[in-house]
């Protein structure tokens, strides 16, 4: 059953960094539909990588802060490991070109939180967030 | 965590201890109440509150009872802070302060008819909701919003928004005094700036009400309420500043649990002794949250009230704002004693009895108003607090979803509910009709059973009943 109040976001990759954006891609299809036309603008972020679940829940949480206060959600994401860093390219879409579809989101709880490698070799992520 | 329920009574089930469950668990609901579906963890959640330090009485859960993060929403934990007692942001929830307030007009519901249109017409695109959809008041910098977090309501009244008078019938006179904004981080504050007068989305709404039945006429009185008199409800929180408040504090608190010798069955539950540097952090930064709440809750009312004036030539006056997302230090009795107590309340609301020193002197005689939203095709309420309440007076607050969001959006369409909406007479401004599909009356239960439960276990009583006319969501 899932959880009631929230959006609950299920993904899976090959690869770890793969798997992270594919998170955030089902997060924001969630709640918002992004015109493909619309003007996108490139932004990149250093996250936050201690443990595997700290990287989701860092690239989710940039996520969500940047629709908040700089008014934009990202069309395409992507997450890769550049030397010691985990960076996310963001192409970002103004918020008010956007369609609703679903609760916006505010924060990623720790409820059911799971971030790691199956024994097929992929990644797979579990992570519910707070609307 | 093994649940073992026992009822007590048609109207009450108790959760037995066992295994690190420090009390009972106590669910106030008849069995058709009761969140018994395959998979769903709520009873789990306050047998897992029962485990927390320092936990006294019982975990408490509200009629309304539903699946939260660690606690349930609809619970009630008080800690002794002299035993070792915890707070847990995960017992505030990350809206911090979400609350209801509602207002009340001279209008009757038939006046109202006529201009409602043009009302909402008005408060559409007025009242910012949704995704990014802006703020009524921005601070200059982080100094004034700094201000806005020590001052709550009193600041804006200050400068001249709203009138003293929306003070005197706001919980805490509009702002708790035990702030500390440095405990407030970069991004919370960065959040919080460009959100102040905004309802946000999911279940937080702008709804203009009309009374269709008072049940208790003394209280309804001197409430100031009369049968189809016409209202407004406004539901919202503390908006992105109380999630990364709580988002923070929870990340601190289980970073220096171990060290404390705490653990906990669920990490959402993350806690801290009362008095140690962690707990007093989280409580400087959740006060301040709430005074953005009530902050935010004042400005919107402002807002519909200028509109009500402009329209009808009446404006709206405050009958009471309350928090339902809460931890309060209370003094309050406990096995004879007069014990300090963390009382955290989630989806919950205080609920003060008749006479209690802490209510506004007008309204002491009927005891503290409860607002319980109920969903926007059916009906919400009002209720009083009562004498006895074992809950450190508590109540309910909502009506309880009972289908997941995803649920909802699959078997709700938007044509049905478009025409359910119409058909019970409410005018509707969504601000995405897909969004609002989640917030349909079949997702949560039914709300007229719920107030009944809380009356029948003496948790509170029911003096009005209110309809939506027209509703703003996010």
């Amino acid at each position: 059953m899932p959880h009631t109040g929230d959006l609950a976001v299920e993904a899976w990759a090959p690869e770890r960094e793969e798997c992270v954006a594919e998170a955030v891609r089902g997060a924001v299809g969630g709640f918002a539909e992004i015109p493909p036309g619309a003007v996108r603008t490139e932004r990149e972020y250093e996250l936050a990588d201690d443990t595997d679940e700290r990287l989701l829940v860092a690239a989710l949480e940039e996520m969500i802060f940047q629709a908040e206060t700089a008014g934009e959600l990202p069309a395409q994401v992507s997450v890769r490991r550049t030397g010691t860093a985990v960076r996310m390219r963001l192409a970002m879409v103004d918020s008010a070109l956007v369609e609703q579809v679903g609760a916006v989101p505010k924060a990623v709880s720790l409820h059911g939180l799971r971030m790691a490698r199956e024994a097929s070799g992929g990644w797979r992520c579990h992570v519910t967030l707070d609307v | 965590m093994d649940v073992r329920l026992v009822e007590e009574t048609p109207w009450r089930y108790r959760i037995e201890r066992s295994g690190p469950m420090r009390v009972p668990g106590v669910v106030f609901a008849p069995h058709g109440l009761l969140p018994l579906d395959e998979g769903d963890r709520a009873l789990e959640q306050v047998a897992n509150v029962a485990s927390l330090p320092g936990i006294v009485r019982a975990s408490y859960a509200m009629p309304d009872i539903h699946w939260g993060y660690g606690f349930p929403i609809g619970g009630v934990a008080a800690t002794e802070v002299a035993a070792g007692g915890v707070v847990s942001p995960g017992g505030v929830g990350f809206d911090i302060s979400c609350g209801v307030r509602l207002l009340t007009s001279e209008l009757d519901r038939d006046t109202v008819r006529e201009v409602l249109p043009a009302l909402m017409d008005r408060l559409d695109p007025l009242i910012p909701r949704g995704l990014g959809r802006g703020c009524l008041w921005r601070p200059a910098g982080r100094r004034q919003l700094a201000d806005l977090l020590r001052g709550g309501a009193r600041y804006l009244v200050d400068m001249g928004h709203g009138v003293p008078r929306d003070l005197d019938r706001c919980e805490d006179g509009g702002a708790v005094d035990v702030t500390d904004v440095t405990q407030v981080g970069d991004r919370a504050l960065e959040r919080g700036a460009g959100q102040v007068g905004s309802l946000g989305s999911a279940n937080h709404f702008l709804e203009v009400q009309a009374v269709d039945r008072i049940y208790d006429e003394a209280c309804a009185r001197t409430f100031g309420l009369r049968t189809d008199q016409v209202c407004v409800m406004i539901h919202c929180g503390s908006r992105g500043l109380g999630h990364q408040i709580c988002t923070d504090h929870v990340r601190r608190m289980e970073a220096v649990m171990h060290r404390r010798g705490i653990s906990v069955p669920d990490r959402q539950l993350a806690c801290a002794p009362v008095d140690s540097p962690e707990a007093r952090d989280y409580l400087g930064a959740m006060a301040a949250a709430a005074n953005y709440a009530r902050a935010n809750r004042h400005l919107l009312a402002d807002a519909a009230r200028a509109v009500f004036r402009e329209h009808t030539g009446h404006g709206l006056d405050l009958l009471y704002d309350v928090s339902h997302n809460l931890a309060k230090l209370e003094r309050r009795e406990v096995d004879g004693e007069r014990r300090l107590l963390c009382v955290h309340r989630k989806g919950a609301t205080r609920a003060l009895p008749p006479g209690h020193p802490d209510l506004p002197a007008d309204l002491a005689g009927a005891g503290q108003p409860v607002f319980v939203p109920g969903t926007m095709g059916t009906a919400s309420y009002v209720l009083a607090g009562v004498p006895g309440n074992e809950a450190f007076d508590s109540s309910c607050h909502g009506a309880g979803r009972v289908w997941s969001r995803h649920r909802a959006q699959r078997e709700i369409d938007i044509r049905h509910l478009r025409a359910e909406l119409v058909a019970a007479g409410v005018s509707a401004r969504p601000t995405s009709w897909r969004s609002a599909t989640e917030e349909a009356p079949e997702a949560y239960k039914d709300v007229d059973a719920v107030v009944t439960a809380s009356e029948r276990n003496g948790l509170s009583r029911i003096v009005a009943r209110l309809v939506p006319l027209g509703v703003l969501k996010g």
